[in-house]
């Protein structure tokens, strides 16, 4: 078994009075994919945005590399490879796709066009790269929004819902991106609403109920069990 | 008519130089800085005094009032807003609490300088007089619209192809994504209220430059006006901000030539009314920072 590359104890979140995650410990091996799946508003968004420092948990802690993170600033974690692709894509709409790209690619500025080795993995954003972000279709934000973690030469990317709302064929295009950031040696932990197809990409599922942890364990095991199977997968 | 013409583009550009610094603010951060009119105020007095001490060319001095002005903006920042960060009411209360820190610039200037207005020294920088065409100018003039230029254009060239301008235009459209992305957003805040007060400094120091003196009332004296170039330039817009302040002054300066200066406010404002019955977004208002 690998060194953890990352590590959450008794992660807590609480947006005022409502908490939003309670005591969620797990660890992610180098070179994994861990699935976290769940409900809508179990909790996984608000572990990764406490995972990758866009809100202060209430109590816990999060290990990087064996380095306790849990205080440090989003950009410094980015900066030593800990990177988000959040929900909802958040792509710049304004700014071109080759603006997007340039400002993940932060760390490695003195580099002469860092953006154009994504063009090589993502074809359809170098047609595109002079056009508003905003001009791009749903899939091809997704891919913009991937693209522009993995320019930051990440050691992890914490994946938050890269399926939703996509076509069909635009989630085969997803998640065959987030096997080929895996098979590169990228340690991926993937949160998702559809359950079935994380769990099939993962070595490691956890499921959240009510932001616990409900059932964790190898993902080929977790989707056999009834439990999961009743409350998650439903009938294929 | 030419000669008011000019005298209106010359005036206009310091209102231009006021209003960007502080339309920037608004562009990236969506605050209302109201200190800043007491930040261009202290640019005055801070430019004059730098000028008696050490007798430094005129283009070495505003740099050192950028400098300062630069400086005064990260306070202003640390002071009027970044300890409301987060709140419900964020904007409201930094509004408010920007016009209380102003009020404390002005008194901390009257601490240091006085109630009587400040002067340059009469040889400080001697204005001679130029006439192209039938227009006479001073040098104070060209100076004035020279630097006015120079930093418009070198402010729109840093914000749409420097990485820090980069950020900050991803920043004005969406905090959280650029926060996801590793911009450090502290920074950047930090970085945009200097170079609005470093701006709204220069301004001052300039206008006191064209008036040979400098009250604690210098930045009430534009502010009203300022404003008005900014809703009428639309709030966050950089070259409506620029091209308002020309038309503006050019307004105002026609207003003294065909009646007298008792009108030239009423005229700037029912420009300002008129044109936003006609384009309630200003006349670029469409144009934010972002797309510049």
């Amino acid at each position: 078994m690998p060194e953890p590359i990352l590590e959450v104890e008794g992660l807590r979140v609480a947006y005022g009075r409502v908490q939003a995650v309670r005591n969620v410990s797990f660890s992610v091996p180098e070179g994994g994919l861990v699935a976290l799946v769940g409900a809508n508003g179990a909790g996984k968004s608000s572990v990764l945005a406490a995972v990758s420092g866009l809100v202060k948990p209430a109590a816990g802690r999060v290990r990087f590399d064996g380095d306790d993170v849990t205080r440090k600033p989003a950009h410094r974690r980015i900066g030593a490879g800990l990177v988000l692709v959040p929900e909802g894509r958040q792509i710049l709409g304004t700014l071109t796709v080759a603006e997007n790209l340039l400002l993940g690619a932060h760390r490695r500025r003195r580099e002469a066009a860092p953006e154009s080795e994504m063009y090589d993995l993502f074809p359809v954003l170098a047609e595109r790269r002079a056009l508003p972000a905003g001009s791009l279709s749903g899939g091809e934000q997704q891919m913009l929004a991937i693209a522009r973690a993995m320019i930051a030469r990440p050691r992890v990317v914490l994946l938050d819902e890269p399926s939703m709302g996509l076509a069909p064929k635009m989630v085969d295009e997803v998640f065959a991106v987030i096997e080929k950031i895996r098979a590169s040696g990228v340690t991926v932990v993937l949160v998702e609403q559809n359950a079935r197809r994380a769990l099939r990409a993962a070595d490691t599922g956890h499921v959240l109920e009510t932001g616990e942890i409900a059932h964790s364990g190898p993902a080929s095991e977790l989707l056999q069990d009834p439990r999961v199977v009743k409350a998650y997968l439903g009938v294929e | 008519m030419l000669q008011q013409l000019a005298n209106g583009v010359f005036a206009g550009s310091i209102y231009a130089l006021f209003a960007i610094g502080f339309t920037l603010v608004f562009g990236v951060l969506r605050h209302l800085n109201l200190a800043h009119p007491a930040v261009f105020t202290a640019g005055a007095f801070v430019g004059i005094e730098v000028a008696a001490r050490t007798a430094i060319p005129v283009w070495i001095l505003f740099p050192v009032v950028a400098l300062f002005g630069a400086l005064a903006g990260v306070l202003v920042e640390r002071i009027a807003f970044r300890p409301l960060r987060g709140r419900d009411d964020e904007h409201f209360a930094g509004l408010i609490s920007s016009v209380a820190l102003g009020g404390v610039v002005i008194a901390l200037l009257q601490a240091r300088y006085g109630t009587e207005p400040k002067s340059f020294a009469t040889d400080y920088f001697p204005s001679r007089l130029f006439e192209f065409a039938g227009i006479r100018v001073t040098s104070t003039q060209l100076v004035t619209l020279a630097l006015a230029l120079v930093l418009m254009l070198g402010l729109a060239w840093l914000v749409s192809a420097t990485p820090l301008g980069r950020s900050m235009r991803a920043v004005a459209e969406n905090p959280t994504a650029a926060k996801v992305l590793g911009v450090n957003v502290g920074r950047v805040t930090a970085g945009t209220y200097a170079l609005s007060s470093a701006l709204g400094t220069v301004a001052g120091a300039l206008l006191a430059l064209n008036l040979g003196q400098a009250g604690r009332d210098l930045g009430a004296s534009i502010e009203l006006v300022g404003f008005a170039v900014i809703i009428l330039g639309g709030l966050g817009s950089l070259w409506g901000a620029m091209a308002a302040g020309v038309v503006l002054g050019v307004a105002e300066a026609m207003t003294i030539h065909l009646f007298d200066s008792t009108w030239k406010s009423m005229v700037a404002f029912a420009l300002l009314f008129a044109v936003l019955v006609i384009r309630p977004r200003g006349l670029f208002g469409h144009v934010k920072v972002r797309e510049v």
